[in-house]
């Protein structure tokens, strides 16, 4: 119980500023990136026709995913966005069930790393707005229905950063205190692997799918 | 002992959690149980669709439970934080 709530930091002053490094999420996201980039490189290797079992995966999480943003957002977005959700859809899935392994945590128990994928989500929903709309039409889509509704609108827009990057955060934070609360409870007996399979898996794969599906439909409204 | 100010607020900060925890759990779980049910009646009419329409359950779901999530953080800063 000792470690709920304790995070490691580096702490740099500059220039009056201290700048704070949570040392065990950037450790685990850069675990999380490598492992990414062994997958790729393993299922990309070998490219034939018959595939085998990494390049069977990997083509799975490319087709599934093109398909999901191509029918949100129509063939020639699909084209720039598609390797995007896909990549994001295997990052978070990777970052949420690495927990299960012991003595390592999710980089997504930390809000930092939320909450800079939904701000990179809500920068490019609005840069795909801006180039697909044209900035006048952008602006007028706030004034929507009468002119007076323009805070509303804007604070829906940040409303929908504040609500995605939560979810994950709120999900996986208190899936692991749980954890470790009936972990304690019980002296790691019964139940921790059931819950770890519980939280690790199955609530990591929903939310990372969560996650991603947001970010498409974010972009879809800003494009239609 | 006597009982001091810092005490009272550490009570009330968990008495708060506490509240908050309950009664935020109350709208999600009524929401997604009625997503969950009209999403079993859908499935019953038409299972053909059952792939498209278990996804987006699933993402019903998990959206109506951000009140849930919402209230959650509000009981982690005032364990943690208060």
């Amino acid at each position: 119980m000792d470690e709920l709530g304790k995070i490691y930091q580096l702490i740099v002053p500059v220039g009056g500023v201290n700048l704070a490094f949570n040392l065990n999420v950037i450790l685990m996201t850069w675990i999380v990136i490598l492992l990414l980039i062994v997958f790729g490189y393993l299922s990309a290797r070998h490219r034939s026709l018959l595939p085998g079992p990494m390049q069977a995966m990997g083509e799975l999480f490319v087709t599934q995913f093109y398909t999901l943003t191509e029918d949100a957002l129509g063939e020639k977005l699909a084209k720039t966005y598609g390797p995007l959700i896909c990549a994001l859809f295997m990052f978070l899935l990777l970052s949420n069930w690495i927990g299960i392994i012991p003595h390592l945590s999710e980089p997504t128990m930390d809000l930092n790393t939320p909450l800079s994928l939904g701000l990179m989500g809500f920068v490019l929903a609005h840069y795909a707005g801006i180039r697909a709309k044209g900035v006048k039409n952008y602006i007028r889509a706030y004034f929507e229905p009468i002119f007076f509704m323009m805070p509303l609108n804007l604070i829906g827009e940040i409303a929908k950063v504040v609500s995605i990057s939560f979810r994950l955060f709120g999900n996986i934070m208190g899936g692991s205190i749980i954890i470790l609360v009936v972990s304690y409870l019980t002296y790691s007996l019964v139940l921790p692997p059931f819950l770890n399979a519980f939280f690790g898996l199955f609530i990591g794969t929903i939310q990372a799918f969560v996650f991603t599906m947001l970010t498409i439909v974010y972009i879809a409204v800003q494009v239609e | 002992m006597a009982i001091e100010g810092i005490d009272l607020i550490k009570a009330a900060a968990y008495l708060g959690a506490g509240v908050a925890m309950g009664l935020g759990a109350i709208g999600p779980g009524v929401g997604e149980g009625m997503v969950g049910a009209k999403a079993c009646e859908a499935i019953g009419r038409n299972p053909q669709q059952a792939a498209l329409l278990t996804r987006t359950m699933l993402v019903g779901q998990a959206v109506s439970e951000s009140t849930g999530i919402y209230s959650l953080v509000i009981a982690l800063l005032l364990l943690f934080v208060v």
